[in-house]
């Protein structure tokens, strides 16, 4: 996530912001309202992947990068304790969250116990027992509406040093072994973490299928300290690349269509799904998101004009302060359903709420840069300097 | 808690009231008795159930199987007789006075698509019903049942009925207030509209029907009061009966009105 210490300002790859920010923007959405018409419109509306693939594959390139070159720099053991540095903070983030979860539920008691559907919500095992649901929240087990990511994130971060170690002895077979971990996974699907509560429950994000797209990330990121990957440049590599994202693009369309307007076919509907796991990280979702990143990669270039423009700045400041505002927007996404729920939002309350949250997510980021700022050394100067080298 | 909560709703309640400036705030709509038709829309889209409704409209003898959880079984209600299933056989008999019409009901409280679709073979399909009400969706989502595991056991279930020459609707969730900030029904949602879809299969939208109703302050589904919630369950389930009664018989000809309570403005 944030890269502090060990890289200036000037090696900042600001696409890498820009693009986790709009994943953070697209989470937010999603997450507000799952059905909703401007969630047909976040990253998913691209193909068959969505921000959560964006999100953690961004997020492997950044930490094989960042912690590739921090071995380097700062020798092993450093760069490990960096490593689990970060993996606290994720899992205090973690808490914090599963924190206003049950204070969300405390403030929903009235509803739990007389609603006409009160009976139905019972079923919730953890309003039976909070204090279980607080150890298996501890143990990332317990995964509650929003909850999922981070403890997938946790722990491949938390495998993150070995598989560098892995990077630097054997590459080939380090990804050998991860790819079929996830092939395995596909086919066996019994190979999954169990969750609370049990016994069929497992973990929404599957870490045995999702590690793939981080460590592949994480690869791409550590190769690119040591000058490319030369063959990800072939011309034709880049056009397949480039025809799959329009036919997934196009497939994509005919759902949202379909979606809006009935009578329009939805475009192999039935034939794909078992392609389209999320949980999974299915062959479809895993193959569009490489397609996008890999296209992306070659047709914007690192110091692109618009990188450094007014309409990029916020997404690159809110992609700057990743996990803050990751978890701002599971915060107001929670008060966003409830203002919504309240009103039975339809369309224009949802923009309304989106945009609130969007302007408040933007705000904090801006105001933790200009926090960050101020409390270097001297300031100004750093800031200006970085101004003028990293953003073109 | 509770005054600090209750502090925190109005705030929330109060603060979007002024941002928008155009809603009214929550609870000041009174409830209006019985009025809870169903516009056409609800149904337009979906494909109809031939079988059903020219067995119906025939005075051939119709059972029907209604599978599925707390909502079917009526618990709120405090009785069988007061739940959905019931009021459906009430609405088709006064509707349709010389069909001969059984609902069976089936549900049982708390349980997963897959749970209950591993009851149709036992339970349901030696009863030769003409048509099967599955209502279905709740207690995964509550339970975060794998989507997937979700998917391929509605499909399962669509199918077994199907194989059996059975006529099938599905169900979904109840609408619910206040509780998408902690449960993910929409996820399921979407999933049973996909395949639904995806089998021509007619899909009752029950969570969408039931918040139109809630919009418009016909229901209150959030009660304070306890002593009320059997009255208002009675009531919302004895308009989904007969909400499933027009929806089921879209394309049959009563002898008494049109299928559908609804305003005809359709085109």
């Amino acid at each position: 996530m944030s890269t502090s210490g060990g890289s200036s300002g000037s090696e900042r790859d600001l696409r890498l912001d820009f693009f986790r920010g709009i994943a953070l923007f697209s989470i937010f959405i999603d997450h507000l309202a799952w059905n909703s018409l401007l969630a047909q419109f976040t990253l998913q509306a691209l193909g068959f992947s969505d921000a959560a693939e964006v999100f953690i594959g961004i997020s492997g390139y950044t930490a094989g990068m960042v912690y590739g070159r921090a071995i380097e720099r700062q020798g092993l053991l450093m760069a490990a304790m960096r490593m689990y540095h970060r993996v606290w903070q994720l899992y205090v983030a973690h808490v914090f969250l599963f924190m206003q979860f049950m204070a969300t539920t405390a403030y929903l008691v009235d509803t739990f116990n007389n609603a006409i559907y009160a009976e139905e919500l019972r079923a919730a095992d953890f309003l039976k027992e909070p204090g279980v649901a607080v150890i298996k929240a501890l143990t990332l087990q317990f995964q509650p509406a929003f909850m999922d990511i981070l403890p997938l994130y946790i722990v491949l971060l938390a495998l993150l040093p070995l598989v560098l170690i892995g990077f630097r002895l054997w590459p080939a077979g380090v990804l050998a072994a991860s790819f079929s971990l996830w092939a395995a996974a596909q086919l066996n699907k019994s190979i999954a973490l169990p969750a609370y509560p049990g016994p069929d429950h497992v973990w929404f994000f599957n870490p045995f299928c999702w590690q793939a797209l981080f460590f592949l990330g994480a690869w791409c990121g550590w190769r690119g300290v040591r000058g490319g990957i030369p063959w990800l440049t072939n011309r034709w590599l880049v056009w397949l690349a480039a025809a799959s994202a329009l036919a997934g693009l196009l497939i994509r369309s005919s759902w949202t269509l379909h979606w809006l307007y009935d009578p329009f076919p939805a475009l192999f509907g039935d034939a794909l799904w078992p392609l389209l796991s999320k949980t999974n990280l299915a062959a479809l979702r895993f193959a569009n998101v490489l397609v996008l990143a890999l296209l992306v990669a070659r047709l914007i270039p690192a110091q692109a004009a618009f990188l450094a423009g007014r309409v990029a700045r916020p997404c690159i400041m809110c992609g700057r302060h990743s996990l803050h505002v990751f978890c701002l927007g599971i915060l107001l996404a929670t008060i966003g359903r409830l203002v919504i729920d309240e009103f039975f939002g339809g369309v224009l309350l949802q923009c309304v709420v989106s945009a609130a949250g969007i302007a408040i997510m933007i705000g904090t980021a801006a105001l933790m840069d200009w926090f960050n700022a101020g409390q270097r050394p001297s300031g100004p100067q750093v800031l200006r300097a970085s101004a003028t080298d990293g953003r073109v | 808690m509770s005054m600090m909560g209750r502090f925190l709703h109005q705030t929330i309640g109060l603060m979007t009231a002024v941002g928008i400036g155009l809603l009214a705030l929550p609870g000041s709509a009174p409830a209006q008795e019985q009025d809870c038709a169903v516009p056409a829309s609800f149904y337009d889209t979906e494909p109809t159930l031939p079988k059903t409704a020219a067995a119906i409209a025939n005075r051939q003898p119709v059972s029907i199987v209604a599978v599925g959880g707390a909502s079917t079984l009526g618990r709120a209600a405090g009785s069988p007789d007061l739940a959905w299933p019931a009021r459906l056989a009430a609405a088709l008999t006064s509707r349709f006075p010389a069909a001969r019409v059984t609902v069976d009901n089936r549900a049982v409280a708390r349980q997963t698509a897959q749970e209950m679709a591993a009851r149709l073979d036992r339970e349901v399909i030696p009863l030769k019903p003409t048509l099967v009400i599955w209502e279905t969706g709740t207690t995964d989502a509550v339970q975060g049942t794998d989507l997937d595991e979700f998917r391929q056991a509605v499909q399962a279930g669509i199918d077994r009925l199907r194989a059996s020459e059975v006529e099938v609707v599905l169900m979904d969730a109840q609408f619910s207030r206040q509780t998408h900030a902690v449960i993910n029904f929409e996820r399921y949602e979407s999933v049973l509209r996909e395949v639904t879809d995806a089998n021509a299969v007619p899909l009752f939208r029950r969570h969408d029907i039931m918040r139109h109703w809630a919009e418009r302050g016909v229901f209150d589904l959030i009660t304070v009061d306890r002593d009320k919630l059997p009255l208002v369950a009675s009531r919302l389930y004895d308009c989904i009966g007969r909400a499933v009664a027009d929806f089921i018989t879209r394309g049959a000809h009563p002898e008494t009105g049109a299928p559908g309570a609804s305003s005809g403005s359709h085109p």
